[in-house]
């Protein structure tokens, strides 16, 4: 029966088996995705069947609590919503079309026991296997060469970090003689004042600081946006992000509102806020404007971490459901904009909004839930971080990041103006979408508006799952 | 301040015709042009009619806060879903109903991408009533945020004059506002330690010191001050207005600009009243500087359009003098004014959008003679430019001289300074008047169509309800009394 709390992980174990027998017969590409769109979905409903499970196991290494559960909940409808988007996987070779979906499952598989783990080494291992999953996965795009540098850079800067943070590691352990995150949140608050300590706790955090592109960890991002295939893209901007503000949440807390850490996370978060949205005005490319917003975004959830209050956890992890809804709804327009698997330049959307209305407004709302204009979700949860850092007495830090919302939508609305006000140099003609597609961007704009009007519910979910980090 | 539960929530009534009339609007076919005009004209009239009943049907002898819907929305953040109307939101909720539906038969000449501009205008009307009617920070906030961001695509899609360069400046800068204003909300909410969005609970005396208030005042004043059209922050407003379509600019002169002057009221001065009384001096000469150079600016304008534009930097800056005084009548009449120069700017726009549509130009020195050529249309812009100088009559005129006396016992110096200012800007609107209207004419236009009676309804009923509330101030001022006396006398202020 102890086995059956493991049953989304077990779950996505079978996927990636499936997938690599698929891997091995004759490429198939109606039929490889299929299988992965039914096996997401499944695993949709597997994972939300087990939100309510509990228990321990490996000594207390490994916990399945609220918490877990939320976030592979989340990682799960993110993988499903990425398989969505790969109806024709046009970036891609058809014959490593089975691969894709195997490192896909195995990356989603890394991050479900990530998020779990609370104990370090098997932490590391579960980061690992989600970051080797996306070395693979980034340079597997057809084309130029582009791929090959946004691979190369990407795992080059990623086992760099991973060094970093193994260090990390080291001196926490040497410095508290334990690997187990239940015994270190005891100990550690008292430890911290000693540099082997804080600097252990601070370079572990940077192996997430990569993986949310957080200022100065960001290099990679521009690269690997534009270079790997969209769909993957689509997942590196949403999935891993996700996992890696809500581990980083799971590791601020067990400080216990240590000051000093606060000023370095307050230190970064303003960099990188105010870095993400200079650099993002003076980009063409869609998807690389988007990889400067992930980083300026990844300032935001920062400060909702950094205030180191229930509030402020929640808050975070509001705010990466609210990311995930909005990042992936701008991935939807992109993968049907280019329905040939290229990239996509802001000019590209000119003429949007008579070519497909619905796609337009789509792109509308969800590049104004990024600049955090309400009725959104994106607002509501920019509302919620601002809100705990207030309470913390972070005033000047909540203006900063309000100034740097309001520079974002200078190039945000640059996104709505070529959809709705550019005209096309030629004609193109309109795009069809499929009744699923159409029912997808549908659900998409509902949800951004939904939650944003009516958070409620959501909300308190994240402040019962954060109850459960002590 | 009493509060009256509603027995039928009539303001949600108001956002839900908008709401609804928004979504019908996105199902029509975008060919079906005629379908979706005539939709909007229904869901603006029901708009329209629901807050004509909440105007009549609020009982002045209570007062406070009546048509109350109070739910708990988020309840570890202390967010209500909390509105209400007293005699301050009324007269706004009324002008907002007003402009709407006379913006929609303003337009009712649109060509092209005729759904997306209906449906973007109802959004932006959703934000302003909602504005209005909330009395929680947060929803305050979010519809303060709604109102403004259609404001983009209405100017840059349907616009004129340098249209992309006006809608990003405008949407910027009173983006710009909310900078200030969310961190401000969010202060007021912690620092009191109330940890709730409820402006009632917010305003008792004592929920913030005085050294909170003063503090907050600033954030709240200069964020909706960007709004407003306060001097130095105004110059959004004559480049936005001129580039904005003729019903936008009468949606954005008539009722947005009153959004900012509200929020001022609103929650600047219900929240921070020692914060008021403490930067009223400075309020009052930012104020008059705004009077003065709306009008002296307004001088120099060969546009029709910056024309109109600059005078109403020059009102608002009346609105802004009657907020500084701290005196009952100055709240009065500031409120009288915000509504007065909310009809009389729509009328102004509107009669100038029939001219521009015909004429496609809004030079003066291209015009000339137009009454000849076309009685009615002139007959309207001539009748709004009168009631801008202040002539007896018009709603304009009760609520200047509110505003003016009470300014004059507070400020002498700067109220006789903005009366004199006042005179001059009488002097330069007649001018425009006899520039445009009368002498030379310009043959080209000779043979261009009067106004007919459908397209000139809108301005005939925008010219009612200021000769209405020329005629009977006590309308309006009583209601607004209603409002004015509890606040002044609730404790919040120091004197």
């Amino acid at each position: 029966m102890k086995w059956l709390t493991l049953g989304p992980e077990i779950y996505f174990l079978a996927v990636g088996a499936v997938f690599l027998i698929l891997s091995m017969m004759c490429p198939n590409k109606k039929r490889d995705f299929s299988a992965a769109l039914f096996l997401a979905g499944l695993g949709v409903a597997v994972t939300l069947a087990s939100v309510r499970l509990e228990g321990s196991l490996f000594h207390g290494a490994y916990r399945v609590d609220l918490f877990s559960q939320l976030l592979k909940s989340l990682l799960s409808v993110g993988f499903f919503l990425v398989v969505c988007l790969c109806s024709s996987l046009n970036g891609i070779h058809e014959a490593r079309h089975a691969e894709f979906y195997l490192f896909l499952a195995t990356c989603t598989l890394g991050m479900m026991l990530l998020v779990s783990s609370l104990e370090l080494l098997t932490l590391y291992v579960a980061l690992e296997l989600a970051s080797y999953s996306l070395y693979a996965l980034v340079p597997l795009r057809r084309g130029g060469g582009q791929q090959m540098e946004a691979g190369i850079k990407y795992f080059l800067s990623g086992i760099a970090t991973s060094a970093l943070m193994l260090f990390g590691l080291a001196s926490l352990f040497a410095a508290t003689q334990t690997t187990l995150i239940s015994e270190l949140i005891l100990k550690l608050p008292a430890l911290l004042n000693t540099p082997m300590a804080f600097i252990g706790l601070l370079l572990t955090l940077c192996g997430f600081f990569f993986k949310l592109a957080l200022f100065p960890f960001h290099i990679w991002a521009p690269s690997v946006y534009q270079g790997a295939a969209n769909q993957v893209t689509a997942f590196v901007a949403t999935a891993t992000k996700v996992t890696a503000m809500a581990m980083l949440v799971r590791l601020v807390s067990m400080s216990d509102g240590n000051t000093s850490l606060a000023h370095v996370l307050i230190a970064l978060a303003i960099v990188s806020m105010t870095y993400g949205n200079l650099v993002a005005m003076v980009q063409k490319d869609f998807k690389r404007l988007l990889a400067y917003s992930a980083i300026a975004h990844a300032g935001y959830s920062l400060i909702g971490i950094l205030s180191m209050n229930p509030t402020g956890y929640a808050a975070a992890l509001f705010y990466a459901l609210a990311y995930l809804t909005m990042t992936f709804t701008c991935f939807l327009v992109i993968v049907k904009v280019a329905a040939d698997g290229r990239d996509v330049t802001i000019v590209q959307f000119a003429g949007l909004h008579r070519r497909s209305p619905l796609l337009a407004m789509a792109l509308m709302v969800g590049v104004f839930s990024l600049g955090g204009i309400p009725p959104t979700i994106g607002f509501t949860g920019k509302f919620l971080v601002f809100n705990a850092a207030m309470e913390k007495g972070y005033f000047l830090l909540v203006l900063i990041a309000m100034i740097n919302v309001i520079v974002s939508l200078y190039y945000y609305i640059q996104v709505v103006k070529a959809a709705f006000l550019l005209e096309p140099d030629e004609e193109l003609p309109p795009i069809h979408l499929s009744p699923p597609t159409t029912l997808l961007a549908v659900a998409m704009l509902v949800v951004i508006i939904v939650g944003g009007i009516w958070p409620s519910h959501l909300f308190e979910l994240a402040r019962a799952a954060v109850q459960t980090l002590r | 301040m009493g509060m009256q539960l509603a027995s039928f929530p009539y303001l949600s009534a108001i956002l839900l015709s908008c709401v609804v009339g928004l979504l019908v609007i996105l199902f029509i076919p975008r060919d079906r042009e005629a379908l979706v005009k005539g939709v909007s004209l229904v869901f603006s009239g029901i708009a329209l009619a629901l807050s004509i009943y909440v105007f009549c049907a609020y009982d002045r002898t209570l007062g406070g806060l009546q048509f109350v819907e109070k739910l708990l929305w988020v309840e570890p953040l202390g967010i209500h879903y909390f509105n209400g109307v007293d005699g301050f939101s009324l007269p706004l909720i009324l002008l907002t109903g007003i402009v709407h539906f006379t913006g929609v038969l303003t337009m009712w000449e649109l060509r092209g991408r005729v759904k997306e501009f209906f449906a973007f205008a109802f959004v932006l009307v959703l934000g302003v009533f909602g504005f209005f009617m909330s009395m929680d920070l947060f929803f305050l906030f979010v519809w303060f945020d709604v109102s403004l961001f259609p404001m983009y695509p209405l100017i840059a899609i349907w616009g004129t004059t340098r249209k992309e360069y006006g809608a990003l400046k405008l949407f910027l800068y009173l983006l710009a506002g909310s900078a200030l204003i969310l961190p401000g909300i969010v202060y007021v909410a912690v620092a009191s330690g109330l940890h709730s969005f409820d402006i009632m609970a917010l305003m008792q005396p004592g929920a913030l010191s005085q050294g909170q208030q003063r503090f907050a005042f600033v954030l709240f004043y200069l964020g909706f001050g960007i709004l407003a059209g306060v001097w130095p922050f105004h110059t959004w407003s004559p480049v936005g207005h001129a580039a904005a379509p003729t019903s936008v600019s009468m949606i954005h002169a008539g009722v947005l600009m009153k959004v900012g002057a509200f929020g001022i009221l609103r929650v600047a001065i219900f929240l921070c009243p020692i914060g008021w009384e403490y930067w009223a001096p400075v309020m009052a000469v930012l104020a008059t500087i705004g009077i003065v150079y709306g009008i002296f600016v307004g001088l120099r304008q060969t546009d029709l359009k910056y024309v109109v534009a600059y005078s109403s930097v020059s009102h608002m800056g009346i609105v802004g003098l009657g907020l500084s005084t701290v005196t009952a009548e100055g709240l009065n009449g500031a409120v009288f004014q915000m509504f007065a120069h909310g009809i009389m700017t729509a009328l102004l726009f509107s009669s100038l959008g029939y001219i521009y549509d015909k004429t496609h130009t809004k030079l003066i020195p291209d015009l000339g003679g137009m009454s000849g050529v076309m009685p009615v249309a002139s007959g309207y812009f001539i009748v709004a430019a009168l009631a801008g100088m202040g002539v007896p009559g018009f709603a304009s005129f009760w609520a200047e001289v509110t505003v003016f006396i009470s300014a004059l016992k507070v400020y002498p110096a700067l109220g006789v300074l903005a009366i004199c200012a006042l005179v001059l800007s009488a002097l330069y609107m007649l001018r425009v008047v006899q520039k445009t209207f009368y002498g030379q004419r310009n043959e080209r236009y000779a043979q261009l169509p009067d106004v007919s009676f459908g397209l000139g309804l809108p301005r005939m009923i925008l010219v009612a309800v200021m000769v209405l509330f020329g005629l009977f101030p006590r309308l309006m001022l009583d209601l607004i009394q209603t409002a004015v006396i509890p606040f002044m006398a609730g404790g919040g202020l120091s004197r």
